[in-house]
């Protein structure tokens, strides 16, 4: 966490995503957020530093744990077209941090007396960590079960062809057996490396393939830090003895160095457990059945994105689009078109072109702005009272051709931008 | 592919674009030592032909290009003729300044050559109170655009050509992706400026006769013309290795469609569609609105074509977002 931070300050993005653009794409159910001022960002991103310092450091965990879940949050949530998995994944492992007490031992809270010391965890806090990577793995697993991902190879075909100068290894990246055969692994592995995770004559195994499989995507692909999340957190499934002789080698270069007990793990103390037990499950059953939804809504999800977001589907498609806005005055019928990248970055631009949700959101945006003005091109002006606004869209998904997307028939203005199926869609056209 | 551009397409096209400039301002320098019909009419000549040249390698806008704003300084318009009126009648000016990115370049050499008949514009360099200052003005023009394009093709002839070939993969950044964001910046500029905004679709359907380029000169049906030719050289790599072969290659002998021959198809479209605009488009634009929307509409195919199928195929991503005008 701290490490991507920093990374994400350091590459300017705090500039690009946060400050420039001035408009948002706000999740559903979240429009009410209010939108902080560019000082107060990079204040937040400084909280982030602090944050996660003090939980690496273990000092005043618990509130640093349950300041960067806020924090990284509320940023998360302040524009939709910065959404990756993976930010889902660490605010729901920031969330699950709040509860459990990874200060016990080896911390500056114990250090300076304000926790009691203790070298031992409960059985559900290594438990829950597994579940939780054992839910990515799965359902990503299972979105890949496609007949893009296995039947044509797509979008890995398109993707792995960008390697194509690679030294060595580039003209194999182009071959089509190759894309085949890197499908149908990613997705055997997906779907099955929680369990040679769990096995413990497995175990050493599958956590090498681990590591081969994230650096292998790591080189492949820019997915930023993600692989390096995945590397790291799999280390939960280790054996006790792993993480202790770990532990020890960390603490030979401690003062006063301890100890370290026998065994690690404890069971739960009996007047917790009701509590807990029920909490756990809201918790797995949500986790368990959110990411399903997306099965429920008609058409393909790839085309409709009903359910897409929140549900682990990573780096299933390759989906670009071009689209076109028009504004009409309805009492003199004119119309112009509108170019979007005078309102949105590049980034915005890009997600919005391809998603439903996202174009009703910026037409919405350009009704407001719009609304009672006077647009000037040259020595022309008309007035817009109440504008409709009109989109032409056209979407390309997984190496197929484009196609039309939204039509310039549909008044953007009269569709509820809501959970329901999305009908004002074109129909996607194998 | 990288190499075959740079070799094939790009610096032939900065090599006669400068020489182009050169004798653009050697004309500009005759005609204000000796102002005839004679000297006017060799430097109309050596202006529309800059202007041509200028269609086949504005696209290239990265690299030394961008460093010295090439793009800008050389082709804003509409221009503003108020702010050249004044700048010649104060006699001082900084022509690299912001305020002033609408009273030079191409557009501004268009006004000074063309506002008017031959007679009043030998006037204007000859007769008139500020004659002088406008000779002036007219040779910093041209020595501001001479003297700023050499550094970018003694860059391209020195070490950026081997940059820009070490500089492979489609990441963003890549050359590949620096020459696909701007050819595709290009087309919509062709779609948006030179086609749509005096076309009326920026403005409710009302032609703005003033929005076309070389509005002085007449000239921007012939102008349109060669940025269409000029981007499709770009595409297909002149005669050798270009995007359309990197999409061949990419969407494998099975494809059931041809992204490349469909792209080409549409170029060959658009040059119809223009070729059947009437010669000066100030005027033809106030009668001819369908004309005008068939050809905005075949361009805007192309700008989804190559936005959208030739980026996803490719792995490239649209990095710009300002669409709109110079």
């Amino acid at each position: 966490m701290l490490f991507s931070t920093i990374r994400f300050i350091g590459n300017g993005w705090i500039e690009d995503f946060y400050i420039e653009p001035d408009f948002h794409f706000s999740y559903y159910g979240f429009g009410w957020l209010p939108y902080p001022s560019p000082s107060l960002i990079y204040a937040l991103f400084a909280g982030l530093v602090v944050f996660s310092v003090l939980i690496v450091c273990g000092l005043f965990y618990r509130l640093a744990a349950i300041g960067f879940f806020i924090v990284f949050t509320y940023i998360e949530l302040l524009d939709k077209s910065t959404y990756l998995n993976h930010y889902y994944y660490v605010t729901l492992i920031s969330f699950l941090l709040i509860f459990l007490p990874a200060n016990r031992c080896f911390s500056l809270d114990v250090f300076f007396g304000m926790k009691k010391k203790s070298e031992t965890v409960a059985a559900w806090h290594l438990g829950i960590l597994k579940f939780q990577i054992g839910v990515v793995y799965c359902f990503a697993g299972l979105a890949k079960l496609n007949s893009d991902w296995l039947f044509n190879a797509q979008p890995l075909k398109m993707w792995l062809h960008t390697a194509h100068h690679w030294p060595l290894v580039g003209p194999l990246m182009t071959q089509d057996w190759v894309a085949y055969v890197f499908s149908w692994t990613g997705c055997l592995f997906d779907l099955s490396i929680v369990f040679f995770l769990l096995s413990r004559r497995t175990r050493i195994y599958a956590y090498g393939f681990v590591v081969i499989f994230h650096l292998l995507t790591w080189l492949l692909f820019p997915i930023g830090v993600f692989p390096w999340v995945m590397i790291v957190g799999t280390t939960i499934f280790l054996s006790e003895n792993f993480h202790r002789k770990v532990l020890q080698g960390i603490t030979s270069f401690w003062p006063g160095r301890s100890q370290i007990s026998a065994s690690l793990i404890e069971n739960i103390r009996p007047s917790l457990k009701i509590i807990t037990v029920s909490l756990l499950s809201v918790y797995v059953l949500f986790q368990l059945t959110f990411p399903l939804r997306g099965y429920f809504y008609p058409g393909d999800i790839f085309w409709t994105e009903s359910g897409y977001r929140f549900s682990w589907r990573v780096m299933l498609m390759e989906k670009a689009g071009s689209a076109y806005f028009y504004l009409r005055d309805p009492e003199t019928g004119k119309e112009t078109e509108v170019s979007p990248g005078e309102h949105l970055t590049a980034l915005q631009e890009k997600q919005m072109s391809s998603q439903p949700d996202m174009i009703l959101q910026f037409a919405g945006h350009l009704q407001k702005k719009y609304a009672d003005t006077v647009i000037t091109t040259g020595h022309s002006t008309f007035r817009m009272r109440n504008p409709e606004v009109y989109a032409e869209v056209y979407v390309a998904l997984n190496g197929r051709r484009s196609q039309l997307y939204v039509s310039k028939s549909r008044n953007l203005m009269a569709i509820n931008n809501d959970l329901s199926p999305r009908i004002w869609l074109e129909e996607f056209k194998e | 592919m990288l190499e075959n551009v740079a070799s094939a397409v790009i610096i032939p096209s900065y090599e006669t674009m400068n020489s182009a400039l050169e004798s653009l301002h050697t004309n500009a320098i005759a005609f204000s030592a000796n102002v005839d019909a004679t000297t006017l009419s060799n430097l109309r000549a050596a202006f529309v032909d800059a202007y041509i040249q200028f269609q086949h390698s504005k696209m290239f806008n990265f690299g030394p290009a961008e460093d010295y704003g090439v793009k800008a300084a050389m082709d804003t318009y509409p221009t503003d003729t108020a702010s050249i009126e004044a700048n010649i009648t104060a006699g001082s000016y900084i022509l690299g300044s912001a305020a002033n990115i609408d009273a030079i370049g191409l557009p501004a050499l268009d006004y000074l050559l063309y506002f008017g008949g031959d007679m009043e514009v030998l006037d204007q360099f000859t007769t008139a109170p500020a004659a002088a200052n406008r000779k002036i003005y007219l040779t910093d023009l041209t020595l501001k655009m001479k003297s700023e394009f050499q550094p970018v093709v003694d860059q391209w002839n020195g070490t950026y050509a081997a940059t820009f070939q070490e500089a492979d993969g489609v990441d963003v950044g890549s050359s590949t992706s620096l020459l696909f964001n701007e050819f595709v910046q290009d087309i919509e500029l062709l779609k948006n400026a030179q086609i749509g905004i005096p076309g009326g679709q920026f403005s409710g359907g009302e032609p703005l006769q003033e929005m076309v380029s070389a509005y002085f000169s007449g000239q921007s049906k012939t102008l349109a013309l060669e940025n269409i030719s000029g981007l499709l050289n770009c595409f297909k790599g002149a005669n050798g290795l270009g995007f359309d072969d990197y999409i061949l290659d990419v969407q494998g002998e099975d494809a059931q469609t041809d992204l490349a021959a469909d792209i080409t198809a549409q170029f060959v479209l658009i040059e119809a569609k223009l070729n059947a605009l009437g010669s000066v488009f100030s005027e033809d634009v106030m009668t001819n609105y369908s004309g005008f929307n068939a050809a905005f509409l075949e361009i805007k195919k192309l700008v989804t074509y190559t936005k959208t199928d030739m980026a996803s195929l490719l792995g490239l991503l649209v990095t710009y977002s300002d669409s709109d005008g110079d």
